[in-house]
């Protein structure tokens, strides 16, 4: 399944509307804010439909799945929009990764848990919002907040330390871009830069990650960075992201699919926007001198010209990699 | 005193909100501390132990009140000796669950790091690592150190 979708879910009540263009949407926050109400309000309509007195307004099914009829459910259904909420311990599980990464469906996960397993963007987590009442005075009227949307925090001065999530192409470039006299570390996968934040918290340092799939880590990093001034985060979609970004391969066609990603990623065959655009990378740059590899760095990409290109994508980290 | 085991631990209730549908006594609806945390967190009024009235979902019946009060509600009640998954709660929930730890040892369960920064004077004692933790701070720390969620 490709693309937007927007959503209205209502009864006398309440009313939720809210667009999902993602395969995997999180929704967490306060108690009493109506996520089960939400899930309820889905799992009634979709089995009783009109009769319940309940209205869904989507171009697409929206269904629940649980603990005991999950994979049923999902072995029959195909291009739905699907809600699970947080009293299912599935979520957590290998076999629930391995078996929705083959789907065609999108997921809406109601979960204060973080999923390592699971690949979701930073901007795919929202709270509900409570916006009143407007025409209809009995009805309340809730939509999504992204609760992670710019963690990014505007820090002027030269880092001692950058770690970047990824180990390979990204790494390099990173290490090869930053001035000399900061240490740049590759954490070698987004579940071990807790550690070595706690490890050495009085050092200022740049965390850099694919926010396409750093949703997991978010909530806690973020929580850290709170009660640590020293902590700073960059979170462009993926390094490959960057180098799309970047104006150095077909730039109008790209930057066309870069700005409308979800119209081109079908859920099916990627499980996240960083698998799209490494793909979308390796196929684009295929054959020519800018021959893409996320194993190792290219070195043409650190070509005077090229990097340049590359630099002026994530500009507003210079002055924390020392880049002048 | 407060007791955090964080990741799965023996005797624990996952999904506390379908333990309390099944489990609660009137008498806990109609306490003064429970009327107290259902307007605090859920905005409504407690008419009598079985009906709650809501700002957003009109008349509802104790059922239909939010998973985290439920939470707070057994880890003030119950005595069977359970421990809650408090990663059911809300960060509203966080100063309730303090409180009620300075009143009783209440030991919860937690699947994510709850944040407590806005709960004045908050310590717990750590059970994974068997240490004590005097702040915020020093929580998070901790819970960084921690694998198991």
């Amino acid at each position: 399944m490709k693309g937007q979708y927007h959503v209205i879910v209502q009864n006398n009540r309440v009313k939720y509307e809210f667009d999902i263009r993602r395969n995997i949407t999180i929704i967490k926050g306060d108690s009493a804010t109506g996520k089960t109400t939400l899930v309820s309000l889905i799992e009634t309509y979709d089995r009783l439909g009109s009769d319940s007195g309940i209205e869904v307004v989507c171009t697409r099914r929206c269904l629940t799945v649980n603990n005991s009829n999950w994979e049923a459910v999902l072995d029959r259904s195909s291009d739905s929009i699907v809600f699970i909420d947080e009293e299912n311990t599935i979520i957590k599980s290998k076999d629930f990764a391995k078996k929705i990464q083959g789907t065609s469906n999108y997921y809406v996960i109601v979960t204060r848990e973080n999923l390592p397993n699971l690949p979701y963007s930073v901007e795919e987590i929202y709270g509900i919002h409570n916006s009143g009442r407007y025409s209809d005075l009995r009805k309340t009227y809730n939509s999504f907040y992204r609760l992670y949307g710019s963690p990014f925090s505007g820090y002027d001065r030269k880092v001692q330390k950058i770690i970047a999530e990824d180990s390979n192409a990204g790494y390099e470039f990173f290490k090869s871009a930053a001035c000399t006299d900061i240490n740049v570390f590759s954490a070698g996968g987004k579940t071990k830069i807790r550690r070595m934040l706690v490890e050495d918290p009085d050092s200022t340092v740049l965390i850099i990650a694919d926010g396409a799939a750093f949703g997991s880590e978010i909530s806690e990093i973020y929580m850290f960075m709170r009660s640590h001034s020293g902590v700073h985060l960059y979170l462009p979609e993926s390094f490959e992201w960057i180098l799309l970004s970047s104006g150095l391969i077909d730039g109008n066609r790209i930057k066309e699919i870069l700005e409308k990603t979800e119209d081109y990623v079908d859920s099916s065959q990627y499980f996240s926007w960083e698998q799209f655009y490494t793909k979308l990378l390796v196929e684009e740059t295929k054959n020519t001198y800018l021959q893409y590899s996320k194993s190792k760095l290219n070195i043409v990409y650190l070509d005077n010209r090229q990097k340049t290109a590359i630099l002026h994508v994530f500009h507003i980290i210079w002055e924390m990699m020392g880049i002048s | 005193m407060l007791r955090i085991v964080f990741g799965d631990t023996q005797n624990a209730i996952y999904h506390p909100p379908t333990y309390f549908d099944n489990t609660y006594l009137d008498e806990w609806i109609t306490d003064p501390r429970t009327i107290e945390m259902v307007k605090d967190v859920d905005q409504s009024e407690v008419i009598s132990a079985r009906a709650i009235d809501s700002p957003f979902l009109g008349s509802i019946s104790v059922k239909e009140l939010s998973g985290g009060v439920k939470t707070l509600i057994l880890m003030l009640f119950d005595d069977s000796g359970k421990i809650f998954n408090a990663s059911a709660c809300g960060d509203n929930c966080a100063k309730w669950i303090v409180q009620i730890a300075s009143e009783k040892d209440l030991t919860i369960n937690l699947h994510h790091i709850m944040d407590f920064s806005t709960c004045n004077g908050f310590s717990a004692y750590i059970v994974n690592t068997g240490r004590y933790v005097g702040s915020f701070i020093e929580y998070l720390d901790e819970a960084f150190r921690i694998e198991e969620r």
